[in-house]
């Protein structure tokens, strides 16, 4: 056979004992998804003023170069001890009009539930910003503001509301899907699986304090979308060696449909992370979080088709014989 | 499988053709752009996230309308009570709750004033037929009358109240109509504001917050000149019943305040206009302004009725100005004098033309971008999208060979022509977060090609002839193709409604990306496979 693909990455036929190590992934996926639990009850995520209501400004120096420590005394003196001041990175290759670098520094302040006067409501976060932007021009001299956002405390619980909700319905859907599509037993196990996505992506955001906002959220959802191309393209084999292999028993055929789909299931994640670091790298501050998240769910997308919703398929006991519900598309 | 008709073959090449065609105005100049027809014009819509400017939402203060509306219409009652020719006599008239309770001396009284209130109850739009009335009013006991604002008379007043801010905001952040602002009412009680470019955002956010309610006031002199009324009236807000309390406005250079006359027919409605123009006496400045007919007849009535008092000028609760009145102004034209300079006259002005907004505004939502910001976004995007396009291509060229390789990566950037031809079509706006999903569609969209493939290769393996295994490998690769996207598609779906602004742009720059994928994948590289095995009928796959 004339082959003039420069590498063959992978066998042809693969027979890696997948199903055999369902005991030690189960083990290591319950511990993980309890680890998330215990992270996210105890330690909590680190919310971005999407969810939690407040006030973010970039500054950039004009003249001076800008001084923390200042900064922060300036805020405290205001009253604001909270605020957090830090160094950002930039979009790669961002330069000032004289073509120094950018090094700007981000300022938060969190919700204020009343102003200055003691009137609650939604106006307090408008008057703190005005303050802030008044008082640190007479603290630290002339500045520019590349970045303002403010949110308040109702429209922040309006957007936690939605973030849950949208997560919460793409599931729903999903498993709608599937089930029309397949047996319950694949809608169960990949709504399990993705699960168990959000989950652990939910523990990873905890650990490392990355920033939880709404593109957070963009991205779960995203995650859930990768994983779950990826579950459906392992159960669509499943289906079809099912009818295929009918005397195997049901562990032998989740293996070779695994192995069968291994090439693809590999080459395709290995596409989306080349897009996602170069993103995560070039991208700036502003999409870190998110392309951090895509690569991790990538990995965890794909770990969960393999090990957790295949191995469920046999745990939820899916009947032979009465497994070829759902009618095959033939385009 | 990989029989094309004639026309089928026109329509695909037809349709990729058109896609860069579309594509074509983003990477075109301005200009260039200018000379093309219709929609060969257009380039992507960016976000405000990527060309810089201003995001608000803002919240109109709905209840205190609807208070508003049921002092006017105790008002409006009491007005009736008076003026019937048998009038019936009241006990108190007031605002109870979220509708307004009449006891009446007697049952007698109760039954002369229920008519006389069921006669204030007017159709709330009389231009169209069955409109509900404003008013419902029931009896509740011999003497009591309730009289509620029907729902849809408030779903009526909220609407308007939304629709005239809309207009006021309009006319006072962009008077000269070009600034491409977006204005539009956002659920129930908010405005979406929308300023693109870079403006001055706290100017703007000084013309939002003011509301500008110009009202002419008569002061009680009895009461503003009494030490103690003044300072009962200062310290607690309590005046005489029927009169109000104001404070001087800083501006003015007086201090204090005065009681004066709560109602009033001359408001900021009356204005015809107004300009400012230099003080005639000082060095300060001035507003002009110049009623209506129907306000200078009321104003002129005003005036020769009360020669030698004084009038309270008053904006936003703080008297601007408190002439005495020389003689009867009747010309229905005036100015206001109140330590204006030229610029806060000039404001004012602006803001007395534009009309008083009906409600307070407060913004609950901002989001500022200088452009500087957006345009390095854009142009790291543009960046990652080609190490990402170009780190792929090669991957694919490595796993599938030459061919193969480069049938992958026609369709992809077919895919990414297609994905921007459908941004520009649509007018869709590119959002930082859209921009990553093309850049995650960029890694997404070979999956298609790469189930294919695989399945192929697999075919192939398994002994069956190069075009039995194409032919088998993509009617295979069909269920899990379609499969898979649409339950992304779901994703994507779901991330639309119920996400909001940038995230709103992700999903749907994602949602593009999974059905040009799908079109790329499945029926492009199907048609260039398929070219390809006719024109060399190969005995053995290159795979």
């Amino acid at each position: 056979m004339k082959d003039i693909s420069l590498v063959r990455i992978l066998p042809q036929e693969p027979r890696v004992p997948f199903i055999k190590l369902r005991v030690i992934a189960a083990i290591l996926s319950v511990i993980a998804v309890i680890a998330s639990a215990v992270l996210f009850s105890t330690k909590g995520l680190n919310y971005g003023i999407d969810f939690t209501g407040g006030t973010v400004i970039e500054i950039g120096s004009v003249t001076q170069e800008l001084d923390d420590a200042e900064i922060r005394s300036a805020l405290k003196e205001m009253g604001y001890a909270s605020a957090t001041v830090q160094g950002i990175q930039p979009p790669e290759g961002s330069k000032t009009k004289e073509g120094v670098p950018i090094e700007n520094r981000l300022i938060r302040i969190g919700l204020q539930l009343q102003d200055e006067s003691g009137e609650e409501g939604q106006g307090a976060q408008q008057a703190a910003l005005i303050k802030v932007k008044t008082e640190l021009t007479t603290r630290i001299g002339d500045y520019f503001v590349r970045n303002t956002e403010v949110v308040g405390s109702q429209v922040s619980g309006e957007l936690r509301k939605k973030g849950l909700m949208s997560v919460g319905l793409a599931l729903f859907f999903v498993l709608a899907y599937i089930w029309f599509r397949f047996e319950w037993q694949f809608g169960m196990g990949a709504v399990l699986a993705l699960a168990h996505d959000v989950v652990l992506t939910i523990g990873v955001f905890s650990l490392t304090g990355i920033e939880f906002n709404l593109t957070i959220i963009a991205a779960i959802l995203t995650i859930v979308g990768y994983s779950l191309n990826d579950t459906v393209i392992v159960y669509d084999r499943i289906r079809e060696n099912l009818r295929k292999f009918k005397r195997k028993p049901l562990g032998e055929v989740l293996n070779i449909s695994i192995n069968d789909t291994l090439s693809r299931t590999i080459l395709t994640s290995v596409t989306t992370l080349l897009a996602l670091v170069a993103l995560y790298v070039l991208g700036g501050s502003a999409l870190k979080g998110f392309s951090f998240a895509m690569i991790w769910g990538v990995f965890v997308g794909t770990y969960s088709s393999i090990f957790v919703a295949s191995p469920l398929l046999m745990a939820l006991k899916l009947k032979r014989g009465a497994n070829t519900g759902g009618e095959r598309a033939d385009a | 499988m990989l029989f094309f008709s004639r026309s089928k073959i026109f329509m695909i090449f037809g349709a990729v053709f058109l896609g860069l065609l579309l594509a074509i105005p983003n990477v075109l100049s301005e200009e260039q752009r200018e000379n093309m027809p219709g929609a060969f014009s257009r380039s992507i819509n960016l976000g405000l996230d990527l060309q810089g400017g201003a995001h608000m939402l803002l919240e109109v203060d709905l209840s205190s309308i609807l208070s508003q509306a049921l002092v006017n219409e105790r008002t409006g009652i009491n007005d009736a009570f008076r003026r019937a020719d048998d009038r019936p006599r009241t006990e108190f008239v007031r605002v109870d709750g979220n509708s307004i309770l009449a006891r009446m001396r007697s049952k007698e009284d109760a039954d002369k004033a229920l008519p006389l209130l069921q006669g204030l109850s007017q159709p709330i739009d009389p231009s169209q037929f069955g409109s509900s009335n404003t008013t419902k009013v029931s009896r509740e006991s011999d003497r009591n009358l309730r009289v509620m604002i029907t729902d849809e008379n408030i779903e009526f007043i909220r609407k308007q109240t939304i629709e005239k801010s809309i207009g006021v905001l309009r006319r006072r952040i962009d008077p000269n109509g070009n600034l491409e602002l977006t204005l539009a009412p956002e659920g129930d009680k908010r405005i979406l504001l929308q300023v693109p470019g870079a403006q001055n955002i706290d100017d703007i956010k000084d013309r939002i917050n003011k509301s500008a309610n110009l009202s002419f006031h008569l002061v009680n002199e009895k009461d503003s000149t009494n030490e103690q009324a003044m300072s009962v009236a200062y310290e607690t807000g309590r005046v005489a019943a029927g009169d109000t309390y104001f404070p001087f406005a800083e501006a003015s250079g007086r201090r204090g305040g005065l009681i004066v006359t709560e109602r009033t027919r001359i408001t900021g409605d009356c204005l015809k206009n107004s300009s400012a123009g230099p003080h005639p006496e000082s060095s300060g400045a001035i507003v002009n302004f110049s009623f209506n007919v129907a306000c200078a007849t009321e104003f002129g009535r005003m005036t020769a009725r009360n020669i030698n008092k004084r009038f309270a000028v008053v904006l936003d609760k703080e008297i601007v100005t408190a002439p005495n009145i020389r003689s009867a102004i009747t010309g229905g034209s005036g100015y206001i004098e109140g330590g204006f300079t030229m610029e806060s006259a000039r404001d004012l002005s602006l803001l007395l033309n534009a009309g008083a907004l009906p409600a307070k505004l407060t913004i609950v939502e901002e989001r500022t971008v200088d452009p500087s910001l957006g345009a390095d976004s854009i142009r790291a995007g543009k960046v990652a999208s080609g190490i990402g396009l170009l780190g792929v291509a090669i991957f694919m060229w490595l796993s599938y060979g030459l061919r193969f390789g480069t049938i992958a990566n026609l369709a992809l950037s077919t895919n990414i022509i297609l994905i921007a031809a459908a941004l520009s079509l649509f007018g869709s706006t590119l959002t930082l977060p859209g921009i990553a999903g093309i850049i995650l569609t960029i890694g997404m969209a070979v999956d298609a090609n790469v189930l294919i493939f695989e399945r192929i290769r697999e075919e192939t393996y398994n002994g069956k002839t190069p075009i039995n295994a194409i032919e088998t490998g993509y009617k295979l690769s069909m269920a899990p193709i379609l499969d898979a996207n649409i339950t992304t598609m779901i994703a994507a779906i779901t991330l639309y409604f119920v996400g909001s602004g940038p995230v709103r742009g992700f999903a749907v720059t994602l949602a593009i990306g999974i059905v040009m994928s799908v079109f790329t994948a499945v029926i492009f590289a199907r048609l260039l496979t398929a070219t390809w095995l006719r024109g060399k009928r190969p005995k053995t796959l290159p795979i």
